[in-house]
């Protein structure tokens, strides 16, 4: 009893749930976007608009009608007649209209009518600042044609969560939201994730405040991977890099897991990776400054999305962490963290720069007292 | 802003239902509907901008699963107008798109093809006009996944919505009148086969293959089907047609469209859920169906089977319920425990982080 028809083989590089509504199986990125060029004409994800004329000679040839049918459809079809109010009529679309009749717009009124009861209308100055990035990249064209986005290219979205800094803030789930490139290379991502402990700089620093070296961890510390379907993706850019992935392949040896692979972070595009999308992943730099990373989404590029290549790692959303400010003026940002500090009230002490030289030295630039001082990046540094 | 997705499930189906009821794929029935409902008033009242694409691409999202199977050819229609009309009236520059996900497309093409067949010129014209304003996004998922397990798995249990689902016709259609003849043809064959290795003639009582399979086997397929229509004319609601006034013509006309209709519905059915059922819990169905209408109603279709525990302690007490004294004995090599014997260690330990920093310090 062979059912015609259904003969091809499910495509493993078609993506479909592992977990419904949880994550996808893996599949190759690459063959997933031929796949989609493969079913699609070009005129569906071209760049240029194709002209109404040609669509409308081309739809009355395929269906067989006459001209006149297709101006019907175009008079039943229109935005018109989905118009809800009369033609002199104009709403204000701020407002929920008068006795909703839709779930929606109900609960929507009711829970409008309860934010004006509160005191403090909390808006988000990080709504208007991830809207602010949004605006920023739309529908930008490179100025040079060289950098445009190719048609028929992916995006993929990450999802980069920042390790717990603070116990208070451990239900927060901060994280940061960047585009790709399915044809960048792994370390372009690698480079555009921004995290304090990068900028670290390392020593005490009491005696010669202003001999701070302008050196940061990244500098120091070039070794970072990715961890991606079972493979570790080295940075291998710089001759000092090594493969910290060698501890914790070591380990599982003995516990008995599977061989782990390596390859190299800078040889590997993204269109390269099998991946699950929507599952957690990890990134690892600082030796152990560990990040879960996950694929949110992959789709095809559109005439609508920045074109300009060169904006890529596009970012488009920033979790805002708190500032910790100056312990003595409580305005600036601190820059120092003292310990074992007579003159603090308390210890570790925080203090902006300005606050911190007034406070610990004399006219002449000498110590007074006793103390360690560390140069401190607040997390909030990138805000 | 997830608040929002139980009702918008609502607002859908309330729109699609009344869709329903008008037995008619016209998109001017839908957007007459769409007017009443005063449906573009979704989008009011909202102040942010950040927050209206995040709406949008709810709403959208919400709107989408019923473009797609198993949900019938009539509400497939009703979800592509659904989509039109809400990325047509969103206040977005530029508009947020409709997802698609790629193991989807090949299901939308089978659409349109059954809407060019049946010479719905407006389903076809708004899916290209949609294509042509490159309204779709084509996407790997269908939603943006971020590993959110345990929100998940509460609103899937409600997700698929009965009424708008077609009645399995895979039976009626696998077994048709052709497939019967050439059954009977190779039952012939086969029949003669073994009579011919036999070293005799065979003794009249001896059944060398099962008779009469073909006539059962229709009549198992009518009996299903009875049964079937006895259970729509008790469970459904009654499908009276909404259409008040409509001229003779008119409805000369949708009782034609109506039988082009069925003829795609049962088309469009063949790719639909079945596949996910097994054939075994088919056949099931089937001769459940013939002994017994009623009581099957009532069985829930997937019955958890007890777990290996359960069916061990079981046996194990049913058997040897009279020597409970061996039992004690055993206790060391049993795997399981016994019931009443959970210790507190069973319950479940959680990760405190409070906890764990302060024994830090
Ligand atoms: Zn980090
Ligand atoms: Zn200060």
């Amino acid at each position: 009893m062979a059912e015609g028809g259904d003969t091809n083989a499910v495509n493993e590089n078609v993506p479909v749930y592992e977990h419904v509504g949880v994550n996808s199986k893996p599949f190759h990125l690459g063959s997933f976007r031929d796949l989609w060029l493969s079913v699609l004409k070009p005129e569906d994800y071209s760049f240029n608009e194709t002209s109404g004329e040609i669509e409308d000679a081309q739809f009355i040839e395929e269906l067989g009608i006459t001209p006149q049918t297709l101006e019907e459809l175009k008079t039943i079809c229109s935005p018109d007649s989905l118009r809800c109010h009369a033609e002199d009529e104009t709403p204000d679309p701020d407002l929920v209209p008068a006795n909703p009749q839709l779930a929606t717009l109900k609960l929507r009124k009711r829970r409008l009518d309860y934010k004006k009861t509160l005191i403090r209308d909390i808006v988000g100055r990080h709504d208007m600042f991830s809207n602010e990035l949004e605006m920023l990249s739309l529908g930008r064209r490179a100025e040079d044609a060289s950098d445009t986005v190719p048609e028929g290219e992916i995006i993929l979205t990450f999802n980069i969560m920042y390790p717990v800094l603070f116990v208070r803030f451990r239900h927060v789930r901060a994280y940061q939201t960047l585009h790709v490139l399915g044809s960048q290379k792994l370390t372009e991502l690698r480079d555009a994730i921004c995290c304090v402990s990068d900028l670290q700089v390392f020593g005490e620093f009491s005696n010669t405040p202003d001999m701070v070296p302008q050196f940061i961890s990244k500098d120091h510390y070039k070794s970072a991977f990715f961890f991606f379907e079972g493979i570790f993706y080295n940075d291998m850019r710089f001759p000092e890099c090594r493969d910290i992935s060698t501890v914790t392949r070591d380990w599982a040896k003995t516990r008995g897991f599977p061989e782990f692979n390596t390859a190299k972070m800078e040889e590997a595009t993204f269109s390269d990776l099998r991946m699950k999308v929507g599952y957690p992943y990890l990134y690892c730099h600082q030796g152990d400054c560990e990040h879960v990373l996950i694929l949110t989404d992959v789709r095809l590029v559109h005439k609508d999305d920045c074109l300009d290549r060169k904006l890529y790692p596009l970012l488009s959303h920033k979790h805002r962490v708190m500032t910790r400010k100056c312990c003595a003026c409580h305005l600036y940002i601190s820059r120092w963290i003292t310990t074992n500090d007579t003159l603090a009230p308390m210890d570790p002490c925080l203090y902006c720069d300005q606050c911190f030289r007034l406070l610990h030295y004399d006219q002449h630039g000498n110590k007074r007292g006793d103390f360690q001082a560390y140069a401190y990046v607040d997390p909030g540094a990138f805000n | 802003m997830d608040y929002f997705k139980q009702t918008l499930k609502t607002d859908c189906e309330d729109l699609l239902a009344r869709f329903q009821a008008t037995a008619s794929v016209r998109f001017e029935e839908f957007s007459a509907i769409w007017r009443e409902m005063k449906f573009s008033s979704i989008f009011y009242g909202i102040l942010e901008p950040s927050e209206k694409k995040v709406f949008t691409r709810l709403v959208l999202s919400a709107a989408s699963q019923y473009l797609l199977p198993p949900y019938s050819f009539q509400i497939r229609v009703g979800g592509l107008y659904l989509l039109y009309s809400l990325y047509t009236s969103q206040f977005n520059v530029p508009k947020e798109r409709i997802r698609i996900a790629l193991k989807d497309w090949d299901e939308l093409i089978r659409f349109q093809q059954d809407a060019v067949n049946a010479q719905h010129y407006d389903v076809v014209y708004i899916l290209k006009k949609l294509l042509s304003e490159q309204a779709v996004c084509f996407t790997a998922m269908p939603d943006t996944l971020s590993f959110q397990v345990k929100k998940k798995r509460v609103d899937r249990r409600q997700q698929l919505c009965e009424s708008f689902v077609d009645r399995p016709t895979r039976p009626q259609e696998l077994i048709g009148t052709d497939l019967l003849e050439e059954l009977a043809n190779v039952h012939e064959h086969y029949e003669g086969l073994k009579k011919a290795i036999l070293p005799r003639p065979p003794q009249s009582n001896l059944s060398l293959v099962k008779p009469n399979l073909v006539p059962k086997l229709r009549s198992a397929v009518l009996t299903f089907c009875s049964w079937q229509q006895n259970q729509a004319e008790f469970g459904s609601p009654s499908d009276g047609d909404a259409g008040e006034g409509t001229s003779s013509q008119a409805h000369d006309e949708s009782s034609r469209r109506a039988q082009l209709l069925a003829s795609i519905k049962s088309r469009s059915y063949a790719q639909a859920v079945e596949a996910s059922r097994s054939r075994r819990h088919r056949q099931i169905e089937l001769t459940s169906a013939a002994q017994d209408s009623e009581s099957t109603r009532q069985i829930p279709r997937f019955r958890k089977p007890p777990s290996l525990k359960m069916r061990t302690s079981s046996r194990f007490t049913a058997e040897g319920s009279e020597n409970g004294g061996l039992q004690r004995t055993t206790r060391l090599w049993r795997l399981t425990a016994v019931e009443g014997e959970k210790t507190e260690e069973k319950k479940k330990r959680r990760f405190i982080w409070k906890e764990r920093m302060r024994s830090e310090h």
